[in-house]
């Protein structure tokens, strides 16, 4: 057969021949699973999701604050306030753009940091501008939709107020994670989006932690191509 | 098709060459005790969860495997909707060419990569390069491959085999490297030489871990940000998806993944888990602007409905690796396959058949090890004794080896001589580990499953290992006569 231009149905064939299926099937039903898996976070309360949440990231090297709504935006500002290694003078932030980051004046308290040189807030109508700011920016500040307690693994979907540069291309990203959105594992995650009516994001990630490879004698070396440094605000 | 490689050496002279590399199989050790260490603990931290996942994957992953054409399906047209151009790849080569095709659509000649055990089974890069494309690994050890022109030892860590100053000299000489041999600067230096090209390139090219049937998305499993970064970047996107990697919903994922990142690097999460589901939205300013899925199969589905089928349900997170100790001293290359160690053993034949193959499927002392280790539960050893058997069965195997494996096979099906052989264990090992007909026959230690407790591998691996494949090899040599 000659190569390239195949159909669905050239790469179907001869699986369903080595299956002996004289034909696709158009309807397969789940079977009932015999086995469900005990979790670690099985019967943890919403208060105890929250704790674990903060003590795994910890194992992870991120460092995680608790605060409320009305000391959220301060909170940040101290974060970025505070620097970080290797940063130089220059301290520019990337922001997604959130009715929630608005509401609590993030945005105003970010300009009057006298720290921070450069504030730019994802613009869709800005295109590919907005990537290059986050090329060069040290912080990088998203609303997470949710956390997961069992790995502290924070939830960051596509959107086009929240490119995916923001918690990619800083050398540091601020998860922002309302302790409320807080679930046991992954799990509640998949099912509320397979509850969903709506087409799911071009991408969802899963972020747990700063980019780390060990790949050079197995030394663990943060801040490989993603930010170096990951803080999580839990917001209360 | 490139899944072998190095194959002008004998499958004995990898295997020197190796054993006699110490940093290597050292490099390959702490590798594998490091892993074993960190997933032993969350095992244990999970308690009865650990074995109730397990088997939990392992029905999800058959349900997919026994209704494969369905799902294979459902993720097709599902992955379409989403707004992806499929391209259907019954062998490798049809990937390559759909590759090629993509690439000349789009006028493009520049591609980020990151790693991709499915782009190196067909040989993409040399192919890419040939025809004049630039194709950068960005993985930081796939990039020293690259770079050094190597081939991978660990399926996970791939570039164990070099150490710090090796690196550093292969960066000083071929990327203007300034700096020292400490792996923090030579990776922040690989950090920013790979940065603008993420931005620069048309292409990017990645793998996928699993497939979801029933949303059509892609998933990526990083640690690094690369897989991220060829994701977000580039306008063309081409994902690598075998028709082994679906599974059927997102409940089923989570499972999946819940195993994944603990069996491979002993982590519950990698730092980056990507779930994919078609170009960028409306809106939206970065991300792919088309998504070109290949849907490979590549002799795939040979295995379902075969007594290999099981192997179907490997998720390449490399635990049984870190288990084996055949694997500890002979490393990835001494295979001579880009799949080694234990699930390499099976899964190797099973793609590309026994003719080329050397004596692979010897490397193996059958001790179980991998099997207990395998997230799945695939029974890794069951299966490598399985080849073992067709082979002799086929009469494809080496001459000078045929009775004697035969006699092997006798051995493992005829039920009262194995339960015999459970009993005896150490008398058997001795039997079969030194002297009489079995031994001459066996190249690799075939040892009776569970015959002793996983904590005397490393006695059998230390102290017996090595000597013992050096002397058994020159009495190979005097009963074959020299011929190999
Ligand atoms: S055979 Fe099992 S342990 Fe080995 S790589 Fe595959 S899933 Fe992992």
């Amino acid at each position: 057969m000659a190569l390239g231009n195949k159909k669905l149905e050239d790469l179907l064939n001869p699986i369903s021949e080595q299956l002996g299926h004289a034909n696709v099937a158009d309807n397969v039903e789940m079977p009932e699973w015999e086995f469900k898996a005990k979790r670690v976070t099985d019967g943890l309360s919403a208060a105890e999701l929250v704790d674990l949440f903060e003590s795994e990231a910890g194992k992870i090297r991120v460092t995680a604050k608790r605060c409320t709504k009305d000391t959220l935006a301060q909170t940040i500002a101290e974060i970025v306030g505070a620097g970080v290694p290797d940063s130089g003078d220059a301290c520019s932030v990337v922001c997604a753009d959130e009715e929630a980051f608005a509401e609590i004046g993030l945005y105003d308290a970010l300009r009057a940091s006298d720290k921070v040189t450069d504030l730019h807030v994802w613009d869709e109508q800005a295109g590919q501008a907005n990537v290059d700011k986050a090329y060069v920016a040290t912080y990088g500040i998203t609303y997470a939709s949710a956390g997961i307690a069992e790995s502290a693994t924070i939830v960051q979907p596509t959107s086009a107020k929240c490119g995916r540069a923001i918690s990619l291309l800083p050398l540091v990203h601020i998860a922002v994670v309302n302790a409320r959105t807080i679930v046991p594992t992954m799990l509640e995650i998949m099912q509320a989006y397979a509850a969903s009516d709506e087409k799911l994001p071009s991408q969802v990630c899963f972020i747990s932690g700063p980019s780390a490879t060990a790949d050079i004698e197995l030394v663990r070396v943060e801040g490989v191509h993603g930010p170096m440094y990951v803080n999580y605000v839990i917001v209360e | 098709m490139s899944i072998l490689y190095n194959t002008e050496a004998t499958l004995a002279e990898r295997v020197d060459e190796c054993l006699a590399d110490d940093f290597k199989h050292n490099a390959i050790k702490a590798a594998q005790e490091a892993f074993y260490v960190k997933r032993g603990e969350l095992v244990e931290e999970m308690g009865e969860g650990w074995q109730q996942l397990r088997m939990h994957a392992m029905e999800v992953r058959n349900h997919v495997t026994e209704n494969l054409d369905y799902y294979v399906k459902q993720f097709a047209q599902n992955a379409e909707a989403n707004g992806c151009v499929m391209h259907y790849a019954p062998s490798g080569d049809d990937a390559l060419w759909e590759v090629l095709d993509i690439f000349e659509s789009h006028g493009a000649t520049y591609a980020v990569k990151s790693k991709s055990m499915m782009t190196e089974e067909v040989g993409l890069n040399e192919v890419l390069e040939e025809t004049g494309i630039k194709i950068t690994e960005t993985d930081c050890a796939e990039n020293i491959l690259q770079t050094a022109e190597s081939k991978p030892s660990h399926i996970v860590v791939p570039a164990l085999h070099f150490n710090r100053s090796a690196i550093a000299d292969i960066y000083r000489e071929k990327r203007g490297y300034d700096g020292t041999d400490v792996p923090e600067e030579i990776t922040h230096f690989l950090r920013k030489i790979l940065r603008h090209e993420f931005m620069e390139a048309e292409v990017g090219i990645r793998g996928c871990n699993f497939a979801v049937a029933s949303t059509g998305s892609v998933t990526l499993v990083t640690n690094e940000g690369n897989g991220r970064m060829v994701d977000s970047f580039p306008k063309v996107q081409i994902v690598f998806v075998g028709i082994d990697r679906i599974v059927p919903d997102l409940e089923a994922l989570d499972t999946m993944m819940a195993l994944l990142p603990r069996s491979a690097v002993g982590a519950k999460m990698t730092a980056y888990f990507s779930l994919d589901s078609g170009p960028r939205g409306t809106g939206e300013v970065d991300g792919p602007e088309d998504v070109h899925i290949i849907l490979m199969d590549n002799g795939r589905h040979e295995l379902a409905n075969s007594e290999f089928q099981d192997m179907l349900r490997c998720m390449r997170c490399g635990a049984c690796l870190n288990i084996c100790p055949v694997y500890r001293h002979i490393t990835g290359h001494g295979y001579g396959s880009i799949y080694p160690g234990p699930m390499g053993l099976v899964l190797t034949p099973g793609l590309v058949g026994y003719d080329d193959i050397d004596n692979m499927v010897y490397a193996c002392s059958l001790c179980g090890a991998c099997t207990e280790h395998c997230p799945v539960s695939i029974p890794i050893h069951d299966l490598v004794r399985q080849h073992r058997i067709n082979i002799v069965n086929q009469g494809k195997n080496h001459k000078i080896e045929v009775p004697i494996f035969k006699a092997l096979g006798l051995f493992w099906s005829n039920k009262p001589i194995y339960l015999a052989g459970m009993k005896l264990g150490a008398p058997i090992m001795e039997l079969l580990g030194h002297d009489g007909a079995l031994d001459a026959s066996s190249t690799w230690i075939p040892v009776v499953k569970n015959w002793t407790s996983t904590r005397d591998f490393d006695i059998l691996s230390k102290s017996r290992f090595r000597t013992w494949f050096k002397e058994h090899k020159a009495e190979q040599k005097n009963t074959e006569g020299g011929e190999q």
